[in-house]
């Protein structure tokens, strides 16, 4: 099919507006981070920056506990997105493929939980930690992250399910295969993208969680990214530098497990999309 | 054997630190400084203060003021609240309504005669017979200015309300905003308005009796002094907090600001000319005394525990001692003032480098502090629904109406009386 010339330009000028679009905040976050803290403020704004300093990643890795910040998220994210995938997968095979009584309503009432708005539950939630002597513990967070999460991965993943063909499956169980190796072997493998995507939701919302990480945590040794930094940027003086050099690190692990996973993300999306 | 031997000396030896670290009481205060240099001061003195008494140890846990309120309750709650907890007027109610405070009115009658408090920061928390937090420092909003951009434009630094403007509209040029007031619905707002209330005639909120008394004439004044004046404002600035406003000044895109100090910012961010920083305190409607808002930040101590209660008292009374309290203070030099009379003179105080360099101005800060006032802690008594009221923001709501949605100031502070009266209840 041959696209006229305008329409291609016409496309060109679409991407490169929606480019500009998303990217722009992040080109003004990252070019200002390492420019002085004159430009950063200056009356009339620089696009592309006219100074060169790293005195703010100096600053924010020697002067404050945002390495300490940063581990903590990457640990509590990475378990969360971890545990999400190990109990969503088989939560989501067995609503799609075993029968047993009240699947129908079970697996509509998890979505509730979903739905149930985090700060209702916070100080009951707190008590309930506190006597299981889990306050102040990173595994609090890991726990409420999974608990947050797995509703929905369930519910997304087994829409990925029932968009595997049939006849697969039945082949395998005429071959003879358990259940859990037709999962293992066969479905896992082909809703690969389905992890993919449900990995990446489990992990941007447990790098962002900052209800329960503010309330839970008590200490500065096991702050979190977003409560950590919000901290450090401060209230009545805000060091701008700082905060736009401590907003590009916390991007880079986003970006990053995008970049490593992104194809099967967008591929996940799709495929959800047209079951 | 002789293992043995070496193990049993090397036991000998550790027994007296064990048992010290064993016997040592273990305070631990949460305060709302974040920013990693007071943090990293808060240590400097609580190491100062570890080594100087071996049977305490006092460790420092920072907590975020979006936070605190809710997380206060629900941890001491648990049983795992701290001792010492920074504060500012109207958190105090909170704790003390669920029944987490005792007066602390003889220590601070003690502390009071040795250092001399500034009268108006124990008064903040005075009230129902008792007093629930010892004043640490004291926070007071200020006009600050270019002395060369007034010069510049032939304007003269502005005592009363029609100064002020006339002054905002002259320094309105050339894409410069000739004041940067905030009109969001945000504590800075609250802050900003109430300095122009309380210059207005408009101090007290509540009547003797504990009834509201927001809707009167001079508050409806107030406002629509504030609001002429906010033309005079960048179009961002019904989203602005401190930070904001700060950036406005440092970038001079903004003449003139209320804040409670920029000299941290304009020295760091800005041109740093301490000659060129001006100070003065809000114009007053009609030029008479000058008033402003001030938060007595303070500490409360709330432990149950004897020991540990004695503990934060010797921690509290080692960080006013003037050797101790200009390093304390100078956590953020220029923003925290002193609350004592011997603080206020203490060579600790004026020896950083920062205080040396705009000493000027933070004398002013201090004089015009000593007129500080506080939305519902005027009056020598308070009342809880203070709480509600503050942390709702209803003062900066009340000025959305206006510049946001076109209310007239009447309206707005009609409806604003009766949504302090609703979240009293």
């Amino acid at each position: 099919m041959n696209r006229s010339l305008g329409l291609n330009a016409a496309l060109v000028a679409c991407i490169a507006f929606f480019v500009t679009l998303v990217g722009l905040p992040f080109w003004w976050v990252v070019s200002g981070s390492i420019k002085i803290p004159q430009e950063i403020i200056a009356r009339t704004p620089t696009m592309f920056p006219q100074s060169f300093t790293l005195q703010h990643y100096q600053k924010l890795f020697d002067a404050s506990a945002y390495p300490v910040y940063l581990v903590n998220s990457l640990i509590v994210a990475a378990s969360s997105t971890v545990l999400t995938l190990l109990l969503a997968i088989p939560a989501a095979y067995a609503f799609f493929r075993l029968v047993f009584p009240a699947r129908g309503v079970l697996y509509r009432t998890i979505l509730l939980a979903y739905a149930f708005p985090s700060i209702v539950v916070l100080i009951p939630l707190f008590g309930l930690f506190a006597k299981v002597g889990l306050v102040d513990r990173l595994p609090a967070l890991i726990i409420v992250n999974v608990a947050f999460a797995l509703p929905f991965s369930i519910w997304m993943l087994r829409s990925f399910l029932a968009g595997v063909p049939k006849e697969i499956e039945e082949a395998a169980v005429m071959d003879g295969a358990p259940t859990l190796t037709i999962l293992r072997r066969i479905m896992i493998p082909l809703i690969a993208p389905g992890i993919a995507s449900v990995g990446i939701y489990a992990f941007v919302t447990a790098w962002t969680e900052y209800v329960f990480a503010s309330v839970l945590i008590l200490s500065d040794a096991k702050r979190t990214l977003p409560v950590g930094f919000s901290g450090i940027i401060g209230q009545y003086q805000i060091d701008w530098g700082l905060l736009l050099a401590g907003a590009t690190v916390a991007i880079v692990p986003v970006v990053a497990i995008f970049a490593l996973i992104g194809r099967g993300f967008v591929s996940g999306l799709t495929e959800g999309a047209v079951k | 054997m002789k293992n043995i031997l070496k193990l049993a000396l090397a036991t000998t030896m550790l027994m007296p630190a064990a048992a010290l670290a064993q016997d040592a009481v273990e305070v631990t205060l949460w305060h709302m400084e974040q920013p990693p240099h007071r943090v990293a001061r808060v240590q400097e003195l609580i190491d100062a203060f570890n080594a100087a008494n071996p049977g305490i140890v006092v460790k420092q846990e920072p907590q975020n003021w979006g936070e605190v309120y809710a997380k206060t309750p629900a941890a001491l709650a648990a049983g795992q609240g701290p001792d010492m907890l920074f504060a500012i007027p109207d958190f105090t109610p909170i704790l003390k309504d669920i029944g987490a405070l005792t007066s602390v009115e003889d220590f601070v009658k003690e502390l009071d005669e040795k250092h001399d408090f500034v009268d108006s920061t124990v008064e903040a928390y005075s009230y129902d017979g008792g007093v629930w937090a010892v004043p640490l420092y004291n926070m007071a909003m200020n006009l600050w200015y270019r002395k060369s951009v007034l010069e510049a434009a032939g304007v003269e630094v502005p005592t009363t309300w029609d100064e002020w403007r006339a002054a905002a509209e002259k320094l309105s040029v050339d894409g410069v905003s000739g004041m940067g007031l905030p009109a969001n619905k945000q504590l800075y707002t609250d802050q900003t308005v109430y300095s122009v209330m309380v210059n207005g005639g408009a101090t007290e909120i509540y009547n003797e009796d504990g009834t509201l008394r927001f809707d009167n004439p001079e508050t409806v004044g107030a406002y629509e002094f504030y609001t002429d004046l906010h033309q005079f404002s960048p179009a961002d600035s019904t989203s602005w907090t401190w930070g904001e406003a700060e950036a406005c000044f440092s970038s001079q895109t903004c003449a003139m600001v209320m804040q409670f100090s920029v000299i941290a910012t304009y020295d760091t961010q800005a041109e740093g000319d301490a000659s060129d920083l001006g100070v003065a305190a809000i114009p007053s409607k009609d030029g008479g005394e000058h008033n402003t808002i001030s938060y007595a930040n303070a500490v409360m101590l709330l432990s149950t525990d004897e020991a540990k209660m004695e503990a934060s008292k010797k921690f509290v009374s080692f960080l006013l001692e003037p050797e101790n309290y200009g390093r304390f203070l100078n956590m953020e030099p220029g923003l925290f003032m002193p609350v004592t009379a011997d603080g206020a003179e203490a060579e600790t105080f004026w020896s950083d480098p920062m205080v040396e360099k705009y000493r000027e101005q933070i004398e002013t800060v201090i004089e015009n502090s000593q007129n500080g006032r506080l939305f519902g802690f005027t009056s020598g008594r308070t009342f809880p629904s203070i709480a509600a009221i503050s942390a709702q923001n209803i003062i900066a709501e009340t000025l959305q109406s206006i510049v946001v949605s076109g209310q007239s100031a009447a309206e707005a502070v009609a409806a604003g009386q009766a949504r302090m009266e609703e979240v009293a209840q």
